[in-house]
């Protein structure tokens, strides 16, 4: 009201004319605001925009992890959900990359596997070996309703037939096309990565020159229990965690041309100069059977072994007892998680339609 | 085909390398006023921005429609969490008093301007988050449309809830200076 003019309707004016309990209060207000203007006031800062843009460019956390950003995922910023949910992706595209098997690899059941996140984000390092482009680019969006989440992804969007007390029954729907990575060889960038040791290129194998390895993810569904507007105001750390997240999605797809994905890693394994951690995270991933790897961080989360629907699921467990998620494959790639107790995860997830 | 599905890869890429560079632009010193409206330190204030962009862009979208409002919102809590690092920021008081005393024509006006930057602070640091967000964000000359966004309440709750801040705060300072 006190800096605010049009607070006031023609009619509240007319009763603060005649009311001396109102302007009280009012001449209250008015003396706490100035002081706190002036209590508040400080020197203007003097930015240069331009300068400080170039110093966080400089800055290699500044740039997206392989082009990816999680315009669903909201200020969630800080959550341990967050950044294992982001992990997560982004190591299922990559671990499928480096299966080993031709024409395709479409894994059937999945294995937990403890990492470091350094170890992950070494694998930002295979640029140096050539080049990492989405030729679709992931594009999830917010859709109103099941219906627009399955125009999107072509399946049905999973229904939980079982909700724990307590879950909010607001749903937010979103939905992604698939998406295709494609990873290429590139013996001048490889034989650069070399040249940094001194040491020159391994003979390169027939078909390696541009050896393209093409990683299909999504479609995907997914949905997101919790009202993601309310009590976003309190702090940073506590905002709009979702309450219970399921996510379908097609299992991920790997092909590869010209050479076997298991020729290629081995490959970039022979190379000289490659970082230790490269090398140990690709080995990690380059497991060769039908398994897809969940990446589970160590500082964080402890895994174990679980039935769910019938076929076998890796449960992963905050801590914490925080929060805990489910995954597994029948058919398509199936998660639950959420701020809940991990006996509730399992039991949503079971009763999943 | 394949060459042509690259270059559309690379044109998303580029563009949205532009968007945020865009917002950045846009967004920057504002941001770097809300953190300095916090720290009062100039140079902690830049850290601060340049610590919020790139939490943004590691996340999201520059071309998000709620990308201001985020950076608004994280910009007062970033700075109001590096406040209440109590111990951090007295010992760089103290550091900086000398130094910016010797810049003035009357030390003694200096010392009182700093203690009473110090008071304030840290009864601010006091206050619970929202409240000291809303005077925060306010006083960094956001609307209360702008400040509503970035907390995620409605626009007709702010006025109540800075004539609420604000007397707290006063009640807060009173309180530091009475000690």
């Amino acid at each position: 009201m006190f800096d605010d003019p049009d607070a006031l309707t023609s009619s509240d004016r007319r009763h603060y004319a005649g009311c001396p309990d109102c302007q009280a209060r009012y001449a209250g207000m008015a003396e706490d605001a100035r002081a706190v203007a002036t209590l508040l006031a400080t020197p203007d800062v003097k930015v240069d925009a331009a300068s400080a843009f170039q110093r966080i460019q400089a800055e290699p956390a500044a740039k997206p992890r392989f082009g990816f950003t999680l315009p669903i995922l909201r200020p969630a910023s800080r959550t341990m959900f967050a950044g294992l949910a982001a992990s997560a992706l982004l190591v299922i595209l990559v671990a499928t990359a480096f299966a080993n098997v031709l024409p395709f690899f479409q894994p059937k059941t999945v294995e937990a596997v403890p990492f470091q996140v350094t170890d992950i984000q070494a694998l930002s390092a295979l640029g140096d070996y050539g080049t990492v482009m989405w030729s679709q680019q992931p594009q999830p969006q917010v859709v109103l309703s099941a219906a627009d989440a399955k125009t999107i992804a072509g399946f049905n969007a999973p229904v939980a037939k079982y909700v724990p007390a307590g879950v909010s029954s607001t749903v937010t729907y979103a939905a992604m096309p698939k998406a295709v990575a494609v990873f290429t060889f590139d013996s001048s960038k490889a034989a650069a990565a070399a040249a940094k040791t001194g040491k020159s290129l391994p003979a390169l194998p027939k078909g390696m020159e541009g050896a393209k390895l093409t990683v299909t993810v999504g479609p995907a569904i997914l949905e997101v229990y919790g009202n993601l507007k309310a009590n976003t105001n309190s702090s940073s750390q506590d905002i709009n965690l979702p309450q219970l997240v399921i996510a379908e999605s097609s299992a991920p797809v790997v092909t590869s041309s010209q050479v076997t994905a298991k020729q290629l890693e081995n490959y970039i394994l022979s190379i000289p100069g490659i970082s230790k951690e490269l090398s140990a995270a690709l080995k990690a991933i380059g497991d060769p059977s039908t398994t897809l790897i969940i990446p589970i961080p160590i500082q964080y989360a402890t895994s174990t072994s679980v039935t769910v629907q019938g076929v076998h699921g890796v449960a992963v467990g905050d801590n914490t007892g925080l929060g805990s998620g489910v995954i597994w494959i029948k058919g398509n790639l199936f998660v639950v998680a959420g701020p809940l107790r991990q006996s509730e995860v399992v039991k949503v997830a079971d009763n999943l339609r | 085909m394949g060459v042509n599905l690259f270059e559309g890869s690379k044109h998303l890429v580029k563009s949205r390398e532009e968007a945020f560079e865009a917002l950045f632009k846009s967004e920057y010193a504002r941001v770097a006023g809300i953190a300095n409206r916090v720290l009062a330190d100039p140079h902690e204030a830049e850290d601060v921005a340049q610590e919020v962009f790139i939490n943004f862009h590691r996340l999201h979208s520059a071309s998000a429609q709620f990308a201001p409002a985020w950076l608004h919102r994280a910009a007062a809590h970033t700075a109001l969490n590096r406040l209440r690092g109590r111990r951090r920021r007295e010992k760089r008081e103290q550091a900086q008093a000398p130094e910016e005393a010797s810049r003035t024509v009357d030390p003694q006006r200096m010392l009182e301007v700093n203690e009473d930057r110090r008071t304030v602070r840290a009864a601010l640091a006091r206050l619970a988050p929202k409240p000291a967000a809303v005077l925060v964000l306010r006083a960094s000359g956001l609307s209360y449309a702008e400040v509503a966004e970035a907390l995620g309440v409605g626009t007709g709750q702010i006025g109540t809830l800075l004539r609420r801040a604000e007397a707290a705060l006063r009640k807060e300072v009173t309180r530091g200076t009475s000690i």
